[in-house]
């Protein structure tokens, strides 16, 4: 197969040839070839949300935040006590399962809060 | 069952706390006295020698049932004193049992929760049994079975009781 590319007043002739197992590409006199199982891998790079590595401890049940061990800014350590929450006559320590930094603390002591409200997102 | 006991503690549920990821479930803290006994809400519980206080460590349990248990334990140590003491026990709910309008018993489940999962759970119960007298700030609220009956209680006995009501009441609500 061959045509002509014209790039502003230049023409170049160019040539494609399909062999069993290359592809030829001529432009004027320069050959290139190119096997044809070769694959051309992009690389599937994504990058990490923020969202994604932020922590968040939710309430496991509905209760009186009772007592704050941490505060904003603080790095906690994994097993780290961050609330007491009282509820249904219980007390229930909530430990960090992260490392990091508290980001943001969405509680204070003594308020009620629901199941699955979010306690604490750490960094 | 494992009963742990001690002489001397600060708390039961404070040991029972430190020692319980690494133990069986059912396994017991009991102590003859306590130097900083607590209920819920960290209130100070009087615990002299005389007094039965233990902790157990639960077995994995959903919190909803835990919370259910928690009532249920008032009810298997009021049954325990109507029972076999011929007492008058009064549960006030949450979880504190009464005789006489004096309080006899507090009961304090507490979890410890890593991420959303339970990863354990402690019932704490304190009993007033042989205690002969309050100090004056208590004497009006609170009462031993020693000081309703004028008799001594066997300690271990009812301990092993109320153990195993527990223990056939969680199997039936878990």
């Amino acid at each position: 197969m061959k045509f002509l590319i014209k790039i502003g007043d230049k023409e170049y002739p160019i040539e494609i040839l399909e062999g069993e197992n290359e592809i030829k590409i001529k432009v004027g006199e320069k050959e290139f070839s190119f096997k044809k199982e070769e694959k051309v891998f992009l690389a599937k790079t994504k990058f990490e949300k923020k969202e994604f590595r932020e922590k968040k401890i939710l309430a496991p049940i509905a209760g009186t935040i009772s007592e704050i061990f941490v505060k904003e800014g603080d790095f906690v350590k994994e097993g780290q006590k961050l609330f007491l929450l009282s509820a249904m006559k219980m007390e229930n320590e909530i430990l960090s399962d992260f490392e990091g930094k508290v980001k943001k603390i969405f509680v204070k002591k003594g308020e009620n809060i629901k199941k699955d409200q979010i306690l604490l997102i750490g960094e | 069952m494992k009963i742990l006991e001690f002489e001397k503690l600060e708390s039961t549920q404070k040991k029972a706390k430190e020692i319980a990821k690494n133990s069986e479930p059912w396994t017991v803290v009991l102590a003859k006295e306590q130097t900083v006994g607590y209920g819920r809400k960290r209130n100070f519980w009087y615990s002299p020698r005389g007094g039965l206080y233990f902790s157990a460590i639960l077995p994995k349990t959903k919190i909803e049932d835990l919370q259910i248990l928690t009532i249920l334990a008032a009810f298997c140590v009021a049954k325990i004193l109507k029972e076999d003491f011929k007492l008058e026990p009064f549960i006030k709910l949450p979880n504190d049992v009464y005789v006489n309008g004096k309080k006899i018993c507090g009961i304090l489940t507490e979890n410890i929760i890593f991420g959303k999962e339970v990863r354990n759970s402690i019932i704490g119960i304190g009993l007033n049994t042989n205690i002969d007298q309050f100090p004056e700030d208590l004497k009006k609220i609170a009462t031993s079975v020693k000081i309703e009956l004028n008799k001594k209680v066997e300690n271990e006995e009812i301990l092993k009781k109320i153990l195993n009501e527990i223990k056939e009441k969680l199997e039936i609500i878990s």
